[in-house]
């Protein structure tokens, strides 16, 4: 009994992880009016109608390049930029550095909501509302302090005799940080550029503020906002989803280990 | 520089990320132009909009979808024209929203292109001027207007209390309603209780922008409208819109309805209708001491304030709005074209599908078109108006505690909003229609 | 020597993310809080900009619709965070061995947390839906959920268990794998059954991990947005609207951005309030 209660508590709670997305999964294959006459076990007939729709129809290549390039270029320069201050504040002297870590983790925690009248504002007066620039600059906000948070973390574990050697053998600060900590690091900075590019294509918000169109929209916005003439095009809808949904899931699938190390290891350490 | 040369690499790797994302509007010049693109409206947007281009090479329109929706509709060209975007470089607005974006800067003032337009009817142009200057052309025209049962009466009812006699007499086993409008908590409830108001002389505002809707005048025509439910209109009627009281006459169950043009083809279908053939048309009578009324409705064009092409915009209105764009419209999805001197040209009846004698009757409707109030606060006057309207439709209240609750709402309102009083809306004058 | 250009090249290297931060994020922050002092309609520019002191949020503390936001945020809250702690907890105490397929077992948990929002919102949508929703065809007497105020709830509470309940339980996972095991071993040998040693070790170690889950999980509910955006609009009516939902229909529905900005303020004080009330209870466990 003590072996088995576990198991079951798994299996159903996996269950009820899995159950809605597989379930979205089968209903976007069934055509249209079955999908109205009410739910069944096994679909009568399957068809990829609504796929085929989501790409002729409704041109969803477009919200899906507007989301790679905004996470995309996010990450890149998140990855950068971050990993510089991420170096300087895990194993360089310097003072105020619990206050700048304070701060970044304090603008991690601003409600998006806050900032978004003035980021409007800002953007509007830059003539930068539903472009690329005028989406990745607000995203800066939630990715750069994560980005950073997680790389502090992966540089700690960085054994510091290497950087030491280094030193010793007359590297400068640079080239202990691009020669021997940047290679040791790399998986870390996978991870961290992985998880900041999930936080950036899942993110809604913003994108449903500064973008006006289908031309800028990103796969969130596009979806929420699919209507039909008639009634909801569910079978689209979940077409959608489960398009929107399939490269976050490979990525996770690939790397559920290092995405779970760099969450706890980030949310403890805190 | 191993650990640069990863760097370098990745960054590399994503340049073409950043180009993509750094890249700049496609070359060529993109009008954009936003409208009713649905069914008929589309086909013929289309079809003008691709003789446009056909003369002018270089130049490429593209019809930006929008719902269909109104409230939909100008939501989303709130958010656009906010967001101080270019696109659409050409919108097409509802008659009570002109006065607001043109308030607000979204829209551009169209006096610099010198639009020519004497040949409107004036009330068309008095909708679309915001302090003195003009800020969109009108591009179609709606009027409310009475359908009668022409084997019920020998002729339109001249006067509101013939109107409800009428009604009454013509009331039978087949026919038991008398009279059918729009009465739901919505916009069509203010453009109908506008046309009884007009009928007895009064008006929502004054002409330097005062609210005027309490007046015994707008009493009276309140207390119309209220003895009319359960006599001759049946109380269903207060969750009505259109397309209800359309059936209901379709249905040869209504001696009188009060309609917008839309319903005439259909009516006159004799596949589906029972009163084709059977009916007519005819402005709200007037009763003692005011005049026939029709609620104007309809669309105009305006320009993006943010546009970057707003000579060619104009060009393209100006286009869209000439007689002979008009008269297809006419033709294809049967709107009214708010040009005097097309409603002189033989060619309208014939583009209408009705008898010139039914031309003469619209005609008339038309010169008795009277616009809502032209305010940029609009919607929310109408917001209060219509809850009150309604409440003493429905008996909660009576007409006198019912407006003079909506008259003092609307008075916050446009204390709240500090609003200069607009020199453009004339309520008297202004009402010459293609006669005049 | 060597300390000295140590600071410069640290400070260097900071420079970028920091003027970032500032730019994209403190000083919109301090553009909010002075926006938030005036009238700023936006449909109305002949008003100007008045600047009006505190009357905002003077009319924010009469605010009904506001209030309501608020009272649906703390519900939205409490429900969720404490179905989802109690899950985790579960599910974390389920997961606290080895087995084959964990791997496999933590994907899949994972994959509701890491879709987008948006997603998970419309899948709950479409299984609560009135016609092709499978709830409504498993119950007896169908509900038009999201037209009830009270049960478009259900819904938007169950869509947030289920998207966040993997986080919850892989935190509290990681925080009972940093139990010694012969704690364990002890409590057995001393003859504990499984409950008290559930409450006199695993939970009192297992604090420190709770709390953090907690104050993620609060914070991040108290700024809901996307999923109920989505799930329910705010509907039916504001039934459901909480303060964030509130504040975007203010700022992008009404245009009024002084009101606007003023509730993000609330909003940010909020929040805050909440985080330093947490930090310290964390602090104090220590």
């Amino acid at each position: 009994m003590k072996r088995v209660l576990p198991v079951v508590v798994l299996a159903l709670l996996l269950a009820f992880a899995l159950f809605p997305f597989l379930w979205a999964v089968a209903a976007s294959l069934r055509p249209e009016a079955e999908l109205f006459r009410g739910p069944s076990l096994l679909p009568e007939r399957l068809t990829a109608e609504h796929y085929a729709a989501l790409f002729e129809e409704r041109d969803f290549w477009v919200p899906i390049r507007n989301s790679l390039v905004v996470a995309g270029t996010t990450t890149l320069f998140c990855v950068i930029v971050g990993s510089l201050a991420a170096y300087a504040l895990a194993r360089l002297e310097m003072r105020g550095k619990s206050a700048i870590l304070g701060l970044i983790l304090a603008v991690s925690m601003f409600p998006q909501i806050s900032i978004v009248s003035p980021l409007f504002l800002l953007l509007r007066s830059l003539g930068l509302i539903d472009t690329y620039p005028g989406l990745i600059l607000p995203y800066l906000t939630f990715a750069m302090p994560l980005t950073v948070w997680l790389l502090v973390g992966y540089f700690r574990q960085i054994p510091a005799d290497l950087e030491e050697a280094a030193r010793v053998d007359g590297a400068t600060r640079w080239q202990v940080f691009t020669r021997v900590v940047l290679p040791l690091a790399v998986p870390g900075l996978a991870a961290t550029g992985i998880l900041t590019f999930l936080y950036c294509w899942n993110e809604f918000l913003f994108a449903l503020s500064f973008t006006l169109g289908p031309e800028r929209q990103t796969v969130p916005v596009a979806i929420a906002l699919f209507r039909g003439q008639y009634q909801v095009p569910w079978g689209q809808i979940l077409a959608a989803s489960v398009v929107a949904t399939a490269p976050v899931a490979f990525l996770v699938l690939l790397f559920q280990r290092r995405i779970v190390q760099g969450l706890t290891a980030g949310a403890l350490k805190g | 520089m191993r650990g640069a040369g990863y760097f370098l690499r990745i960054a590399l790797g994503l340049i073409p990320f950043l180009l993509i994302a750094c890249a700049g509007e496609e070359a060529g010049t993109v009008l954009r132009i936003s409208g009713s693109a649905l069914g008929a409206e589309g086909e013929v947007l289309t079809r003008q909009v691709g003789r446009f281009m056909a003369a002018n090479p270089g130049v490429r329109v593209e019809i930006q979808r929008t719902p269909d929706d109104a409230t939909q509709r100008h939501q989303l060209y709130v958010q656009w024209l906010n967001a101080h975007v270019g696109r659409p470089d050409i919108l097409q607005l509802d008659v009570v929203w002109t006065a607001e974006f043109a308030a607000a800067g979204w829209v551009l003032p169209l006096d610099r292109f010198q639009p020519f337009t004497d040949d409107f009817v004036p009330a068309t142009l008095a909708a679309n001027r915001w302090q003195g200057r003009l800020f969109a052309l009108p591009w179609f025209a709606d009027v409310g207007m009475l359908y009668w049962r022409t084997d019920l009466m020998a002729r339109a009812p001249a006067s509101l209390d013939e109107l409800a006699r009428f009604a009454r007499a013509g009331i039978s086993d087949e026919v038991p309603r008398g009279i059918v409008w729009q009465g739901a908590r919505y916009e069509g409830l203010v453009t109908v209780f506008l046309e009884v108001l007009g009928a007895f002389g009064g008006e929502i505002l004054t002409k330097d922008g005062r609210v005027a809707v309490a007046s015994p005048a707008g009493v009276r025509a309140l207390d119309f409208l209220r003895g009319q439910i359960g006599s001759i209109a049946p109380p269903e009627v207060l969750t009505w819109h259109e397309e209800e009281a359309r059936f209901a006459f379709q249905n040869g169950t209504s001696v009188f309805l009060r309609n917008w043009p839309y319903a005439y083809p259909l009516l006159s279908d004799r596949g589906k209708s029972k009163v084709a053939g059977k009916f007519a048309v005819a402005p709200m009578p007037a009763a003692p001491g005011g005049r026939p009324s029709a609620a104007l409705g309809g669309a105009q064009l305006a320009i993006n304030a943010h546009s970057r092409h707003p000579d060619l915009a104009w060009s393209l209105i100006a286009f869209l709005t000439a007689p002979e764009q008009m008269l297809e419209r006419a033709k294809v999805v049967g709107q009214y074209p708010p040009r005097r001197s097309l409603w002189s040209d033989p060619r309208l009846a014939e583009a209408l599908g009705v008898p010139p004698g039914t031309l003469s009757d619209i005609r008339g409707i038309v010169d008795a078109a009277i616009p809502r109030p032209v305010t940029p606060v609009y919607s929310e006057l109408s917001e209060a108006l219509q809850i009150h309207l309604h409440r003493a439709l429905s008996g909660q209240v009576s007409s006198e505690e019912a407006l003079r609750q909506a008259a003092r709402e609307m008075k916050a309102i446009l204390l709240q909003s500090g609003l200069p009083p607009s020199p453009g809306w004339a309520g008297g004058d202004g009402r010459g229609g293609p006669r005049g | 020597m060597r300390g000295l250009s140590d600071r410069r090249l640290a400070w260097a290297f900071v420079a970028p993310a920091l003027a970032v931060l500032a730019l994209v994020a403190l000083f919109p922050l301090g553009w909010a809080a002075w926006e938030s002092l005036h009238r700023h309609d936006l449909r109305m520019p002949w008003l100007g900009r008045p600047f009006v002191g505190l009357e905002n949020y003077a009319d924010i503390a009469a605010d009904i619709r506001f209030r309501a936001a608020l009272g649906h945020t703390v519900f939205f809250t409490a429900a969720s965070v404490a179905l989802e702690i109690l899950l985790g907890l579960v599910l974390a105490l389920a997961m606290d061995r080895t087995f084959r397929g964990r791997g496999f077992v933590r994907a899949a948990l994972l994959l509701p947390w890491a879709l987008p929002t948006v997603v998970a919102a419309l899948l709950w949508r479409f299984l609560f839906d009135s016609q092709a929703g499978i709830v409504n065809s498993i119950l007896n007497e169908p509900l038009v959920w999201f037209v009830h105020p009270f049960a478009a709830w259900v819904p938007v509470v169950l869509a947030d268990v289920w998207k966040t309940t993997p986080f919850v339980a892989l935190l509290l996972l990681a925080g009972l794998q940093g139990i010694p095991r012969d704690l364990y071993e002890s409590a057995a040998v001393d003859g504990v059954g499984p409950w008290t040693r559930f409450r006199r070790v695993t939970l009192p170690l297992l604090r420190p991990a709770i709390l953090v889950a907690l104050i993620f999980r609060t914070l991040d509910a108290f700024r809901v947005f996307d999923l109920i955006y989505v799930l329910t609009g705010g509907g039916p009516g504001t039934a459901t609207e909480p303060i964030a939902l509130y504040t975007f229909n203010t700022l992008f529905q009404n245009l009024r951005f002084g009101y606007g900005a003023a509730l993000s303020v609330v909003v940010f004080l909020v929040t805050f309030g909440l985080a330093l009330l947490y930090i310290r209870l964390l602090r104090r466990q220590e």
